[in-house]
This record gives structure tokens, C-alpha cells and sequence, in this order.
């Protein structure tokens, strides 16, 4: 296929976790995520959404199975150097300690000895939020507190987002922002998204979709494949009916 | 803008330094000094300047990194139980009379102690190869607790004398400061900041939650046991310097991240700075309102700096509480 390509940058094989002996959270699961993808990875509460996550991201380590980042196993890589490549957000953001977001976004410097192109300022433009540099965390909106730490995963240059819940407590408008910023940012700078996201509907957004159930993947591939009402009912415990609107977009309807 | 804060930092600190020593129960003009003055300014003064500089230092900065590392804005360096277990080995001392290697003997037994207590509270923290911070914080509390009971019981048991200079020592003693002990509080104090001001990045990075701080590069568990070892060594100095002096750990940080910011690189320094000036005032006042009585240092910087730590917090907007 297209994979000579477009080689996949992130990759799990037949990993499996659990957070206490005996249970599985993640059973055999394997896939691989290419350059420039943007999967939406969707699941009920508790499927094993987040810690798929931070298993790709090297925060947690598999009981068994690999992960490899650039052909490359996750583990042999120092601290900083995997840090360049791949970035981690995770669902909560509750800092309380007065930085200001200019200090915040240019921790994405961190990994690095010598700083990328990609200047602070910049960054904070991309968001929206060059007026805003000299304010402090704790005085923006929700919406304002995720770009700021999208900035700093901009400043750190990695080619990989793993996003968790980041739409989780947004308004619908500000989901609606981030989700163009991302795919903006997929499209002018080739960068990867995986996010964890439980809106049905905002999923069929997604070019591809990962649905979960129990620590196993369900279906992964474009919404219209995976998103069947059969599957949702299988994933969600829910009856849905998959209409069509007038323009010929899809969208699911909640009994 | 934060270089010019930490340079008027410092000027502050050595203004305060000068004025301690030529002030006090005797005020002695630096322009005609006789013997005795000579004598008072350069064996009792100036060790009793440089220790309680050393010392407050030690706690500003401790206190700075240890509410990082345990993301909590109410830790000071006392919570790890390390100065109950550097006053429950002095107090033993100082009861049993010991006095193996002179002066010396006290400080010494308190250091022990409280590197003692830090290896044990930071074992006990310890889990799945990493150190949790509400695991340290707990079994730094549950041992505090242990070794406070276990003072008082020591305490009931002792003679009147054995209980009063206890006490005093406990509550921080500056009276007893002398040359000796600055060589060996000072490298341990200052190898203690120097290491806190290296990893002052991964300090930014671990306020943020450890799965930030492992995204940005940083292994979360190896960078808080190296802060923790910054802090064990500080607070163990400071502790066997001069006693246990409260406030200043807890509450100069935040009063320098009023006006300073949060960024560790900026805040770990100044708050080694505003540390050591306040230790240097608060005795300073200690030595010199009621002579030739001294008050524990402890409860002056405490009475001086806790109403200015209200004020700001009515005044100013507490982002960091």
C-alpha cells in the first residue's frame, strides 16, 4: 500500500496492561498511527481510552507487547529526544501555581539545547492568544487554557499529539475552535492528532476513528465504516439511528 | 526584569547583613571600634549573621521546591518530619548530656537525625520505582507525628534543665551560633540550592503533573528524588544550625511568587534571598527588643511575617492558593 510512503510513526504490537494483577485494561491491542493522520479515538467511560494513550506515549509500560515511535522501540529513546517527537496532553490541566502563559508555552524549550524554529511568539499567534502572553493561567476561560498548552506542544515541535479528552468541559464553540485548529495544524504542518473524544458526533468529524470497547478495538478505519448503529450500540450500551441531513452529512440521532 | 529583582534582592540581603551587625542590644558605630566591639562584631555577630542567613536561606529555597514537588501550597520543609527527627536526636543529646566531639556534638546529632528521617520518609515514599508525592507527604506527616510523641515523652521524662534548653534549642536558637559550624552548614546548604537551581526546569515541569513533565522530557520520579535530596540536605543543615525556625519555609515562597512569578529558575534563588533577609531580621529584633532576654527567632520571624502575609493576601490577587 501507501506505507513505503507514509511509514507509520507510531506503532503498538499485540500490547496488553493492567493497572492491578489478574485484570486486563488493554488486551492484545495492536495498531499503528501514519504521518498526517488524525484519529478520534472514541469509547464509553472506562473502555481504555486514556491509557491507550499513555501507553503510546510512554508514560505507562506495556506488561507485554511493543511500542516503537519511528521504527524505533519507545524505551530506547532518552527523556528529551522522545519528547521532540511526540507529546502527550492530559485530560485534566488544573495548575494553580501563577505562570504566566509566556512562561508556560516556552517550557515546550525544554527538550531542547538549542530552540527550533518554531519561535514562542509564533505560537501564540497560531492560538490566538498573542495578546494574551503576559496573562496568568488561572485568569482564562477553559477553552483559552487548552490553546495555551497546544501552544506549548507546538513550541515543542513534536510531529505527534496525543490529546486526551481535550473537548471534555468546552463549550460546543470552543470544541468546534480547537477541532480547526487541529486539523489546520494537520494540514499546514503535517502533524499527526490522536485525541480521545466520547461525542458521537463530533467523531464523524474525524478521518479516521478508533472505537473501543473494554480495552479492545472495535473498529477502526473512517466513521462511516466504524460508526454503524450496530457498533455503537455494541460500544455505548445505546440505541442510535444514523440519519442523514438534508445536506448529506451524517449525524446520530439518540433514542 | 526578574535579573533586576534578584539584584535588588541581594542588596537588600547584604544591608541587612551590615545593619546586624553593628546594631543590637549594643550599638556599635563601625567607624570607632574598639576592642570588645571588635570581639562582639567579629566572634559572636557575624557567625550569628552568616548562620541565620544560611539558614533562612535553606528554608526559602526548601520550601519553594518542596511545594512543587509535591504540588501542594502548604508543605514546608518541617512536613517531611525531618526537623522532628534532627530535634528528637538533639534533644536526646542535649538530655543524655552527650558531648562526644564538644559543640559539635548537638548539631551533628541533629543532622543525623534528619538525614536519617529523610532516607526513611523517602523509602516509605517510594513505590513501583518511583516516589509519589502524597506518599511522601503522608509518611512524612505519620513519622512527624511518631517522633513528636516520642519527643514529648522524652521531654516529660527529663529534668527541668535538660527540658528548658531543649526547648529552646527546638525553637530555634541563634545564641549558641559560633564559626565552627559554618564550614560544614554551609556546603551542605549551598550544595543543596546549587542542585535545586540545576533542575529548576524539570521543578517547572513536575508543578505541572508528572505526565506534562514526561512530555516534555523529563522522567518525573528521578527528577523529584533529586529535588528531594536538595531539600533533605538543606533542611538538615538548617535544622542542626540552628533549631527549627517556622514561617519562613512556607510563606516566603509565596510571598516572592507575588512578586516574582512562579518560574522555579527565578523563584528558587529568591526565595533563598527573601529567606535569609527575613531570618537576619527576625533575629536581629530577637536580640534586640527585650535585653538581655533573646526571643526564639522562630516567633519573631513569624509575628513579623504572618500579618504581611495576610495583608497580601487581602491585597493582592492570590493566584497561587
Amino acid at each position: 500500500m501507501s506505507s513505503a510512503y507514509n511509514p507509520a510513526i507510531l506503532e503498538l504490537g499485540n500490547v496488553s496492561f493492567s493497572y492491578t494483577q489478574g485484570s486486563h485494561v488493554i488486551k492484545d491491542l495492536s495498531f499503528s498511527v501514519s504521518s498526517g493522520a488524525f484519529i478520534g479515538l472514541l469509547g464509553a467511560n472506562g473502555s481504555g481510552k486514556s491509557t491507550i494513550l499513555k501507553l503510546s506515549s510512554g508514560i505507562l509500560k506495556p506488561a507485554s507487547g511493543t511500542v516503537t515511535l519511528w521504527a524505533k522501540n519507545m524505551y530506547s529513546f532518552k527523556h528529551k529526544d522522545r519528547a521532540k517527537l511526540i507529546c502527550y496532553l492530559p485530560q485534566t490541566l488544573d495548575i494553580t501555581v501563577p505562570f504566566r502563559i509566556q512562561e508556560l508555552v516556552s517550557m515546550g524549550l525544554y527538550p531542547y539545547d538549542v530552540p527550533p524554529a518554531m519561535a514562542v511568539d509564533e505560537a501564540l499567534e497560531l492560538v490566538g492568544l498573542r495578546d494574551k502572553a503576559q496573562a496568568y493561567l488561572v485568569d482564562l476561560s477553559g477553552g483559552e487554557r487548552r490553546r495555551v498548552f497546544i501552544a506549548m506542544t507546538l513550541v515543542q515541535g513534536a510531529g505527534l499529539l496525543l490529546l486526551d479528552e481535550p473537548l471534555a468541559n468546552l463549550d460546543i464553540k470552543f470544541q468546534f475552535e480547537l477541532i480547526s485548529l487541529l486539523k489546520h495544524l494537520q494540514e499546514e504542518r503535517n502533524i499527526s492528532v490522536v485525541m480521545a473524544l466520547h461525542d458521537i458526533n463530533m467523531a464523524l468529524k474525524f478521518e479516521k476513528i478508533m472505537l473501543i470497547k473494554n480495552g479492545s478495538i472495535l473498529g477502526f478505519g473512517s466513521p462511516e465504516e466504524v460508526l454503524t448503529e450496530s457498533e455503537i450500540r455494541n460500544a455505548f450500551d445505546i440505541t442510535v439511528t444514523i440519519r442523514q441531513h438534508p445536506e448529506g452529512k451524517a449525524y446520530v440521532y439518540y433514542e | 526584569m526578574p535579573k533586576i529583582k534578584i539584584a535588588l534582592l541581594i542588596a537588600l540581603l547584604f544591608s541587612v547583613c551590615i545593619l546586624a551587625l553593628f546594631l543590637g542590644p549594643r550599638g556599635i558605630n563601625p567607624l570607632d571600634l574598639s576592642d570588645i566591639d571588635r570581639t562582639i562584631v567579629f566572634s559572636i555577630r557575624l557567625p550569628r549573621v552568616l548562620i541565620s542567613l544560611l539558614m533562612g536561606m535553606a528554608l526559602g529555597a526548601s520550601g519553594a521546591v518542596l511545594q512543587g514537588i509535591l504540588r501542594n501550597p502548604l508543605a514546608d520543609p518541617y512536613i517531611l518530619g525531618i526537623s522532628s527527627g534532627a530535634s528528637l536526636f538533639a534533644a536526646f543529646g542535649i538530655i543524655m548530656g552527650f558531648s562526644f566531639i564538644g559543640t559539635f556534638t548537638i548539631p551533628a546529632l541533629a543532622f543525623t537525625g534528619a538525614i536519617l528521617t529523610g532516607v526513611i520518609v523517602g523509602i516509605i515514599g517510594r513505590k513501583k520505582g518511583g516516589i509519589w508525592p502524597e506518599r511522601l507527604l503522608l509518611a512524612g506527616v505519620g513519622l512527624s507525628f511518631l517522633f513528636s510523641a516520642l519527643l514529648m515523652l522524652m521531654l516529660s521524662l527529663s529534668s527541668d534543665e535538660g527540658l528548658r534548653r531543649s526547648v529552646l534549642w527546638i525553637f530555634g536558637d541563634l545564641s549558641l551560633s559560633e564559626w565552627s559550624r559554618i564550614p560544614y552548614g554551609s556546603v551542605f546548604i549551598l550544595a543543596g540550592l546549587l542542585l535545586a537551581m540545576t533542575r529548576a526546569k524539570a521543578l517547572n515541569a513536575l508543578i505541572l503533573g508528572d505526565e506534562l513533565a514526561h512530555s516534555l522530557g523529563f522522567s518525573p520520579h528521578t527528577e523529584r528524588l533529586v529535588l528531594f535530596v536538595s531539600v533533605g540536605l538543606m533542611t538538615a543543615a538548617s535544622v542542626s544550625l540552628g533549631g527549627m525556625i517556622g514561617f519562613i519555609g512556607l510563606l516566603v515562597p509565596h510571598i516572592i511568587r507575588f512578586f516574582m512569578g512562579a518560574d522555579s529558575k527565578v523563584l528558587i534563588p529568591a526565595a533563598a534571598l527573601g529567606g535569609g533577609v527575613l531570618l537576619c531580621v527576625a533575629d536581629l529584633i530577637s536580640r534586640s527588643v527585650l535585653p538581655p532576654m533573646e526571643l526564639p527567632a522562630g516567633i519573631v520571624t513569624a509575628i513579623i511575617g504572618s500579618p504581611y502575609f495576610l495583608y497580601l493576601l487581602r491585597r493582592k490577587n492570590v493566584l497561587s492558593i
